[in-house]
């Protein structure tokens, strides 16, 4: 009978173990949160918070975020006639085609910084879908409207970026997703038309409703402000304007001209002030991306995009030894005897190589060469006091002079004396350096090119002379003896005697003033220079460096049909199931 | 109480009318073959139900009729054997050890059965076989004993191998389900020990394994533990212990540094660079030919350019936090280093084992206990074991209620690099060790001149890590990990036939790890600060099974049907923290999280999925001729949307027994023979929880931003995409088979044939970037992938005189496999995906029509011989004179990403075993073969040592290298700047991969035990063994068993570098008390 009960109470166990079993399967996910839960004002704040987070060109991690940095130092300035891959030859091959303009779909330089710029759109598309849902919902933890406005304004100047971004790296074809749109919907959207007017629709609409005090929203410094959405919207119609889709030269240089009337007198603020860590958000700083250590020590909010430009060998930052300034563009800040750069091309006269062809203990820094004084504010080079780092000892300090120059970078890097507070814990190449999306003498160079091109050369001059005259309050830099590393002299333009001329001028000075600081290969191909100004390059430049040759290669040759632009990711193109189409960049 | 008294009536009256019958008594003993007594040994009647079975010695009394003539003698794992009683009062048998007895009694799911009466396709182990081969696996054990089973061993100690039951079933996870002792279990093996293993099988098609529904796609491993038998305790010892020896014979060969500078200065010559003013001639001079330098590196001087004041010791200055006064002098080794030799010596293992078995009437145990230590041939690391086990079972109420429990707590202990891994294959790649030891140049020498690590410092010398000062460094890592598992049970007959059982297990795991990183100075990307993280977490599991089993047998009709309710829950969560910047070096003690004062950090992470199901079998048979069985489940699991969340999963399958036909009486050369078929489905659920859900998170690193410029603020992002119509994963298998015995048991074997068919295959389908951005895509069910195969194993069995126990007996056998494994289809949208991206290569891809993790790339047909032949030739750029010629595959005369094709199958035309096991008087041999055939394998390694990625060490395959002088070769010349295309992935990465590797060797003596001392010693058995004494293979690389390489998805046959298997030569001592 026992035995009875016993059957009888396990199958009712059983049994009972079975009808529960609905809400014994009901588990909840860990660590995450559902969409019912995000409807306050705490998560859209949260969304675009996460919109700015991807100001920094990456999601998170340290390693591999190079082609998305916000310095854009890849596509921009390896791209270009400024910079070098550095490193050892095989170390990230890809980048070695990006320098030598045989890019392929397959470049795995492609996908990192496709994929990073869309989560930026994603986030900015889910902070206005998040807000819509919570203005239009009955919750009572609505936004009083004209915070509404300004998270609309701050979302869509951040997407524009991130637009522009994309679009100046793979051309002006590229899917264009909104708020509106589902995921089926954004994975259907094709790349058959210039995104151009979107961009430039987001930013009419952010410099219309950002606080037109000029003040931050909130007062946070990181936000973006009036001042970013004039000077950004300048700048996107002066690249449209020179692509020849748009004709706003006028437009562009209004926008320009009233940052320069508030901002104040560019002369007043110092050059150097723009790297230094200590000095970030100051008042040359328009559109800046902010970078910190986090409070673990960890670097994944830093500046990790740029991680790869530090030293190598026995420099107080060791790693990895890309990102090398060019023979080209270290003789470009030369200046002639009335310390104006040489606009003819003769700086590659005679070039100055540094220790290059004699590294050996012998070689003596010549301090007689005129330079202008930015050079050593722009690169590191040997026998010259670096930052408070010491005095530069050339080879000690690089990982492979000839594959790319014996010339290492300075904006990228911290003072020795920050490491503690500004880099990561025994990784000094992660800072926290801020990243300068647009500054000052930014747009004063932009606004002397509107005027260069709507004929205003006085105006033109005096803003390149305003740049100027401020480069030439740059203290000199110290060889280790203690004398000028250099002869150093800039001085402003008398007068700009053509238009031709003018534009020449304005042009050399963006390239100095802005030298690695990842504008040089957009401008070149905006202006469309960038064929005659990249093959006149490499042939000067591989008499010095290997680098510049490209591989197997003996004569380099850029074809604007396929070199203006990278090439669309094949993985995207693979997953896509025809989506995408090719966009004809690319080898 | 009626019907007891019912029951002892009858038993009563029935030992009367026994006891009036004529009987008479014989006496013997039963041992093995090898004079073991055999304690249990069933001794019955021929032609009378009357059995006994043997005692603690193996004896026996038994009362027969007097007109029975012969006794039949069985013993699991032994074939039977009938003996003559004619005329004799005393008998001794020695039974002979056999794999095929047919009436082994085996679990295969919820119940168990005759193997004879097995209608799915099902691999028996002989776990005898499995327990001669040292091993810290039982997996590891199991390579070649059964069809359909590949393992890819690696040489870690502590691993638990990579398996795979009939292919890869799914581009997800693709390990077995392991049922051990009834409880499921998922995870890597190292925790429990072969010899406690009573038996193992292999349930490798849907009708065998389906009703483990939607966790049986990979195949499920059934493992029973030991348990005691009736008798006094036996105690058995097992020792054994020895060395492994690292193959030598297999490191890759180098350029020493002479050549090596030789190589170049040919890199800048073919590529038209002066080597004048490069960094290299800082090394090998600018001359007429190349020199050697005597110092590497003083300070930051590097090569030829040291001076002797530079290279004065008074200089050196070893300051690991401070890379400014950090001074270091290094001499060249001009003689090279063979960084191979460096990292790895001779190591010893030793495992101790003990157990207790026996029992009584109504009650057995089996408790045991082991200790295992393996030092691994790779310098620092280790593996130990320590664990006791207890299995004990009850009977009360006159066998009416059996309860019992098992139940093991093990605790092991791995240090350093690469052991005790969750996933076979893991810490492979290019910064592992291993990784290391193929980059770092020979010129480099270990120690600097103060004993210090010397390194890659300076320029020019490539950015490898010296592998030796890694490994040392790793010396004090460690994972532990202690784990509990066990069940206890209760079976209950409530009428006769009618079973019910209930069993409940649970599992918990808690392990612990901590990684010490230290300054490695010597590194030219070396890092001057010490750090420490640390991880600790649980697992727990408790699985809740219930059956209701009815068995009857009336007239030749055998129907048995069984029901039952299953509820597992699991949970897990883990905690991380880490720091750096400590005021000690080296000092373990010192290194707590506590003492970190820099970049002190912490994370914790959890899991949390429940799974309740309904399942249901029939056997039925009629007159041991016509099998049926067929099963049902009907899964739950939390890892699905309410819409989705229950999956059924049917099979059935049949037999018939030919040899058991009438007609076939007359067929004497045939002994059994048994055609099945069988047709199941079973599913996966192997996939990350909450697809369903589109989620958001916060977290430090990936949402939040500094928007006031200094203090972070917290943002939100999508992490993950949801797919609210995700389910299962079903596959769908046939299977066709014959079991055949012939010519008077002397040959047995099976055949089978299956077809296997994944469909809805779980498959994370990467959204666009532009609908995800970087969050995570979820699964979807698409895509298609079958794996089609055919498996033989057949067996001879030699015993001369089968009575005598001085025979000469022999074994031999051979396993052979075919798997030929194809994804069918992948998401619509997709046209191909591909995978496991290291530095420029991508060597795999999955596409429609082509094998999982085929090899993807260039197709090479030549070098280009001269400019005119690249001018004739498809274009790319950087094609060289000397550099790889590829082949035109959509031929638009240009060589573009479009030509790169399919260059490899990373799968094997078939996989095959040989064994030997022979006996003689007192001696046994047995020797194991296994092998692999037309496989290939992806040696990235290449990339370093030919291909010239990051300035490594260069093979000597270099010598032979394409020059206008030797045209011929398919090896590309030196060249210093090789374009992306040409060190891209392409076919010269491709090697073949088969082997036949001489996996054991084992001779073993059988002590004859003196009288006086066969009361306190049963058995004494000594043995020496060696496994992997020779491999034969074409494979250039270290080991051809390669495991996967894990990426985004498995990318098997991959090589970045393993952990490579050594040769093993132990000694053993088996001693039964």
């Amino acid at each position: 009978m026992k035995r009875t009960y016993l059957a009888a109470a396990t199958i009712i166990l059983m049994a009972a173990g079975v009808s529960c079993s609905k809400s014994f399967l009901d588990t909840q996910p860990q660590a995450v949160i559902t969409q019912s839960g995000l409807q306050s004002q705490k998560f859209v704040e949260g969304a675009l918070t996460g919109a700015y987070g991807l100001m920094n060109g990456n999601i998170s991690g340290t390693w591999g975020n190079y082609s998305n940095a916000p310095s854009q130092w890849l596509f921009g300035e390896v791209g270009a006639d400024n910079a070098h891959k550095g490193s050892e030859y095989t170390d990230q091959g890809f980048m070695n085609d990006i320098e030598g303009h045989q890019v392929t779909s397959v470049n795995d330089q492609l996908p990192s910084m496709w994929t990073n710029y869309y989560e930026g759109i994603m986030r900015c598309n889910s902070t206005l879908s998040l807000l819509d849902a919570l203005q239009n919902s009955s919750s009572t933890e609505k936004f009083a409207s004209d915070r509404a406005t300004q998270i609309q304004a701050e979302a869509r100047m951040l997407r524009a970026h991130y637009y522009f971004y994309l679009r100046r790296v793979f051309g002006p074809k590229i899917p264009y997703i909104d708020e509106t749109m589902t995921t089926p919907e954004a994975s259907k959207a094709a790349n058959d038309s210039d995104i151009y007017p979107k961009i430039v629709a987001d930013l009419v609409f952010a410099n219309a409703n950002l606080p037109q005090d000029y003040s931050k929203p909130l007062g946070d410094v990181g936000r973006c402000d009036k001042y970013a959405a004039e000077a950004y919207l300048g700048k996107v119609y002066l690249y449209g304007t020179n692509e020849g889709i748009d004709n706003k030269y006028a437009e562009a240089l209004a926008l320009f001209k009233d940052v320069i009337s508030k901002k104040g007198d560019l002369t007043s603020m110092k050059f150097q002030d723009n790297f230094d860590v200590e000095k970030k958000n100051g008042p040359e700083s328009i559109f800046t991306v902010q970078d910190v250590i986090n409070p673990d020590g960890s670097g994944d909010n830093a500046n990790v995009g740029d991680m790869l430009s530090g030293f190598y060998g026995s420099a107080p930052a060791s790693c990895c030894g890309f990102y090398l300034a060019s023979i080209d563009l270290v003789n470009a800040f030369k200046v002639d005897a009335n310390g104006l750069p040489l606009l003819d091309g003769s700086y590659r006269n005679n070039p100055y190589t540094s220790d290059l062809s004699n590294p050996t203990a012998s070689y003596k820094l010549d301090t007689t060469i005129a330079f202008d004084p930015r050079l050593d504010y722009t690169v590191g080079r040997r026998g010259v006091h670096y930052r408070d780092w010491g005095v530069n000892p050339g080879n000690g300090w690089l990982r492979d002079a000839t594959t790319g120059s014996p010339f290492v970078n300075y904006k990228t890097m911290v003072d020795q004396a920050d490491f503690g507070a500004y880099t990561q814990s025994g990784v000094p190449y992660v800072t926290a350096q801020n990243v300068n999306i647009i500054r000052l003498s930014d747009v004063y160079l932009m606004a002397a090119e509107c005027a260069v091109e709507t004929n205003d050369l006085s105006d033109a001059l005096t803003w390149v002379n305003a740049v100027r005259k401020r480069a030439a309050t740059l203290p000199a830099v110290l060889t280790g003896s203690g004398h000028p590393a250099a002869d150093y002299s800039v001085k402003p333009y008398p007068s700009f005697p053509s238009q031709d001329y003018a534009r020449n001028a304005v042009r050399f000075e963006r390239r100095l003033e802005l030298a690695l600081e990842g504008q040089r290969f957009f401008d070149l191909v905006r202006w469309g220079t960038a064929k005659t100004t990249l093959e006149s390059y490499h042939n000067f430049e591989k008499n010095y460096t290997a680098a510049a040759s490209g591989s197997g290669v003996s004569s380099y040759s850029f074809d604007d049909s396929k070199d203006d632009y990278m090439p669309i990711p094949q993985q995207e193109i693979d997953r896509g199931g025809g989506v995408l189409k090719p966009n004809g960049y690319g080898h | 109480m009626k019907k007891r008294l019912l029951l002892s009536s009858l038993f009563v009256l029935f030992c009367f009318f026994q006891s009036i019958a004529q009987k008479r008594t014989i006496t013997g003993t039963v041992t093995a073959n090898d004079g073991t007594p055999l304690v249990g040994a069933s001794v019955i009647v021929v032609g009378n139900a009357t059995g006994e079975t043997t005692s603690a010695n193996g004896t026996f009394s038994i009362s027969v009729p007097a007109n029975a003539k012969s006794l039949r003698v069985s013993y699991i794992g032994y074939v039977d054997q009938d003996v003559s009683i004619t005329g004799q009062s005393n008998i001794t048998v020695a039974l002979k050890s056999s794999a095929t007895n047919l009436n082994e009694i085996v679990v295969t799911g919820y119940s168990s059965q005759r193997k004879k009466d097995i209608t799915g396709s099902v691999a028996v182990v002989n776990t005898s076989e499995l327990k001669q081969q040292p091993s810290t696996s039982p997996i590891e054990a199991l390579q070649g004993k059964a069809t359909g089973v590949q393992i890819i061993n690696d040489g870690s100690p502590g691993s638990t191998p990579q398996i795979r039951i009939r292919g890869n079933t799914s581009i997800n996870n693709n390990d077995p389900l392991f049922v051990i002792d009834g409880m499921p279990y998922q995870g890597k093996l190292s925790w429990l020990s072969s010899d406690d293993i009573e038996s193992m099988q292999v349930l490798k098609d849907a009708s065998a394994a389906s009703i483990y529904g939607s966790r049986a796609n990979n195949g499920v491993v059934i493992i029973t533990t030991k348990v005691g038998r009736k008798g006094p305790p036996k105690i058995n010892l097992h020792v054994y212990g020895g060395t492994q020896v690292p193959m030598r014979d297999r490191f890759p060969k180098y350029l020493n540094p002479q050549q090596f500078a030789q190589y170049v200065w040919t890199q800048y010559s073919n590529a038209g660079q002066p080597i004048a003013g490069s960094t290299m001639a800082s090394y090998y001079g600018s001359g007429a030919t190349p020199t050697l330098p005597e110092y590497l590196l003083a300070g930051s001087t590097v090569g030829q350019k040291v001076t002797s004041a530079q290279s004065d010791p008074s200089n050196y200055n070893y300051s690991p936090t401070n890379s400014t006064t950090f001074y270091q002098i290094t001499k060249a080794n001009q003689a090279g280093t063979n960084w191979f030799n460096e990292i790895t010596h001779n190591a010893p293992m030793q495992n101790y084992e003990l157990s207790i078995l026996g029992g009584g009437d109504n009650s057995n145990y089996a408790i045991s206990g082991g200790a295992y230590n393996q030092q691994g041939t790779i310098k620092y690391t280790s593996f130990k074991r320590y664990y006791i086990r207890a299995n004990t079972n009850f009977t009360a109420f006159n066998g009416a209620l059996k309860i019992g429990e098992n139940a093991q707590y093990s605790y092991s202990h791995a240090i350093g690099f690469a052991t005790n891994v969750n996933t076979a294959g893991q810490y492979a790649g290019e910064g592992s060790p291993v990784g290391w030891a193929y980059r770092i140049q020979t010129i480099v020498p270990v120690y600097d001149i103060n004993g210090n690590f010397a390194g890659t410092r300076g320029s020019g010398l490539g950015n490898a890590d010296n592998p030796l000062a890694i490994l040392y460094r790793g010396k004090d890592n460690y994972n532990n990990d202690n784990q509990f598992f066990g069940s206890a049970y209760a079976d209950l007959k409530i009428v006769n036939g009618l079973n019910l059982k209930t069993t409940f297990g649970t599992q918990y795991d808690n392990y612990a790890g901590i990684s010490i990183g230290y300054p490695d100075p010597e590194r030219s990307e070396g890092v001057f600060v010490n750090s420490l993280s640390e991880n600790q977490g649980w697992v727990t599991q408790w699985t809740w099974t219930n059956t209701l089993t009815y068995h009857q047998k009336w007239n030749k009709h055998d129907f048995k049907v069984m029901g039952g309710t299953e509820a597992i829950k699991s949970t897990g969560r883990s905690l991380s923290g880490g720091g750096n910047t400590f005021a000690l070096f080296g000092d373990i003690n010192y290194y707590y999280l506590n003492t970190a004062t820099a970049s002190k950090s912490s994370g914790s992470s959890g899991y949390n999925s429940a799974l309740a199901s309904l399942f249901g079998k029939v056997d039925y048979s009629y007159n041991d001729k016509y099998i049926l069985s067929a099963t049902i489940r009907r899964d739950g699991s939390s890892n699905f949307g309410p819409n989705y969340r229950y999956g059924t999963f049917p099979a059935a399958s049949a037999a018939w027994r030919v040899s058991n036909e009438d007609f076939m009486t007359s067929v004497s050369w045939i002994n059994d023979l048994k055609l099945r078929a069988g047709y199941g489905a079973t599913g996966n659920q192997n996939i990350p929880s909450f697809q369903f859900l589109k989620t958001y998170q916060q977290s430090v690193n990936a949402t939040s931003y500094p928007i006031g410029g200094g203090a972070l603020a917290s943002g939100i992002w999508t992490n993950s995409y949801d797919n609210p119509n995700i389910k299962w994963e079903e596959l769908k298998s046939w299977n066709v088979g014959l079991d055949f015995t012939l010519f008077s048991n002397k040959i047995d074997g099976s055949f089978d044939w299956y077809n296997k068919k994944t469909s809805d295959m779980l498959y994370p389908v990467p959204l666009l970037a532009q609908a995800r951005g970087g969050g995570a895509s979820p699964f979807v069910n698409i895509g298609s992938m079958s794996n089609k195969g055919v498996e033989l194993s057949v067996n001879y069995h030699y015993n001369a005189g089968a009575s005598s126990k001085n025979a000469f007996t022999f074994d031999i056998g051979a396993n052979v496999s075919r798997n030929v494994n194809k994804v069918l289809a992948l998401a619509p949208t997709v046209t191909n995906q591909l995978y496991g991206t290291n530095r420029n290569v991508t060597s795999s891809i999955l596409a429609p029509g082509q094998p999982f993790g085929e090899f993807y790339g260039y197709n090479v047909i030549g070098i280009n011989q001269s400019a005119d032949d690249i001018a004739k030739s498809p274009e790319y750029d950087g094609a060289r004179v000397g550099g790889f010629k590829y082949e035109d595959i959509n031929k638009d005369g240009v060589i573009t990403p479009d030509d790169r094709t399919y260059i490899g199958n990373p799968y094997p035309d078939f996989i095959y075993s040989l064994y030997f096991n022979a006996s003689w008087h007192r001696f046994d041999v047995s020797m194991f073969f296994n092998a692999s055939y037309g496989n290939k394998i992806f040696d990235e390694t290449r990339y370093y040592t030919d291909l010239n990625g990051f300035y490594g060490a260069v093979s000597t395959r270099i010598l032979d290298a394409w020059s206008p002088t030797n045209t011929k070769s398919m090896i590309p010349s030196p060249y210093y700047n090789a374009s992306t295309t040409e060190v891209a992935s392409n076919s010269y990465y491709v090697q073949p991969g088969s082997y036949f590797r001489m996996k054991l060797l084992q001779i073993a003596y059988n002590f004859q035990i003196p009288e006086s001392f066969r009361e306190k010693i049963n058995s004494i058995r000594l043995y020496v063994s060696g496994t992997n004494l020779f491999t034969i293979t074409k494979y250039s690389g270290l080991d051809p068993e390669v495991t996967q390489f894990s990426s985004t998805f498995s990318a098997p046959g991959v090589d970045l570098g393993m952990y490579p298997s050594s040769r093993q030569y132990l000694v053993g001592l088996n001693v039964t008390f």
